[in-house]
C-alpha cells in the first residue's frame, strides 16, 4: 500500500463484497490535505461488527485469522496526522437507506504521507471486476472540480447490449480521465 | 537457535517473550507492513520501526518468530500485552537495522 489510491481500492472492493450496486468516491484536496471519501449502499455493518474493523485481528473473511484492509488505511492516515472514520447503517427490515462510509483525512504536507498515485488504474480495476456497480467518483481542487465519472450515464450512453468492462470502454474511459487532469495541468 | 537465546546473546530487550522457545532460521527487515505481509518468511526475526498493534497482527499472519523493534523505537503497553495473548514475541534492541541484521547474520 505504497500509495493512497491501493487503500482506496481495497475499501471500495470491501463495499462491492458488501453487495452495493452504489459506490461513491470522492477526493477532496486542499494545499494541505487529501480528503478520501469512501461510501456504499451495501448491506452496512451492525455497532458491534463497525467497532471491531478497525481492529487488525478481525475480518470478515475466515482464510486469514486478521483483516488488514481497515487498519492499515488507519494508521496510514494517521500517520500524517490526519485522522480515520467509518460510519455504517445496516439492512434491516424498515430502514431504507443502508451502507457504509469510509472517510480518511491524510495532510499532504507530511513526509510519511502516501502519494495518491494512479487513481485512473485503481478505478478502472474496479469498474472491471465488478461492472454492476454504479461508480461515481470526483475529484476536487480546492473547491473546483479536476475530474469526474459517473458509470450510470456512461452505461446509458453506451445502451444495454456493450457491457463497460469490455477492454475498449475500460481503455476509454481511462482516456476519458487521463485527459481531465491533462487539460487541468495534473500529474498523476 | 532459539529467540530466547537470540535474546540473551544480543543482549535485546525481551518486551513480550510468550514463546522463547520458537526457533528462528533468518532475517527479514521492512516497515511497510503490506509489504511485509507478502513478503516476510516464516520464522524470520522481522526488523522493523513500526510499534504499532498492526505490526503485531503482521507477525502473526506472516508467522515470524519474532519482532524486532530497531533504534530503541517502544510500543505501547496495549501493544505488548496483545502480543503476550497472541504469542507474538517483541525484543528491542538500540542499533539501526542494518546493525541488528549484521549481529543476526553472525548467528546464523
Amino acid at each position: 500500500m505504497q500509495e493512497i489510491s491501493l487503500h482506496i481500492l481495497d475499501i471500495a472492493e470491501n463495499s462491492v463484497r458488501a453487495g452495493a450496486d452504489r459506490i461513491r468516491i470522492l477526493l477532496d484536496e486542499t494545499p494541505s490535505a487529501l480528503q478520501v471519501i469512501v461510501s456504499d449502499n451495501g448491506c452496512g455493518m451492525c455497532s458491534d461488527f463497525l467497532r471491531s474493523v478497525t481492529d487488525p485481528f478481525c475480518t470478515s473473511r475466515v482464510s486469514r485469522k486478521v483483516g488488514m484492509g481497515i487498519p492499515l488505511m488507519k494508521s496510514a492516515a494517521e500517520r500524517t496526522g490526519g485522522s480515520f472514520t467509518i460510519a455504517s447503517r445496516p439492512a434491516s427490515g424498515s430502514a431504507t437507506a443502508h451502507g457504509t462510509e469510509v472517510k480518511a483525512m491524510f495532510l499532504t504536507t507530511h513526509i510519511d504521507c502516501a502519494p495518491l498515485g494512479d487513481i485512473v488504474a485503481t478505478l478502472t480495476t474496479l469498474i472491471q471486476g465488478s461492472p454492476h456497480v454504479d461508480y461515481r467518483f470526483r475529484h476536487l481542487q480546492n473547491g473546483s472540480l479536476l475530474a469526474e465519472l459517473d458509470l450510470c450515464r456512461i452505461r446509458q450512453t453506451l445502451g444495454e447490449e456493450i457491457p463497460v468492462n469490455t477492454t475498449e470502454v475500460l481503455h476509454w474511459i481511462s482516456e476519458f480521465l487521463r485527459e481531465q487532469y491533462e487539460t487541468k495541468n495534473y500529474h498523476l | 537457535m532459539t529467540v530466547g537465546k537470540l535474546s540473551q546473546i544480543l543482549s535485546l530487550e525481551p518486551l513480550a517473550m510468550p514463546n522463547g522457545g520458537r526457533e528462528w532460521n533468518t532475517v527479514y527487515i521492512g516497515d511497510l507492513l503490506s509489504r511485509v505481509m507478502g513478503h516476510a518468511a516464516e520464522n524470520s526475526v522481522w526488523i522493523t520501526i513500526q510499534p504499532g498493534i498492526n505490526t503485531v497482527a503482521v507477525a502473526s499472519l506472516t508467522n515470524v518468530s519474532a519482532i524486532l523493534l530497531a533504534e530503541g523505537v517502544l510500543p505501547q503497553d496495549p501493544v505488548i500485552e496483545k502480543a503476550r495473548e497472541k504469542g507474538i514475541n517483541i525484543l528491542r534492541g538500540n542499533d539501526t537495522a542494518y546493525e541488528l541484521a549484521v549481529r543476526l547474520s553472525e548467528l546464523l
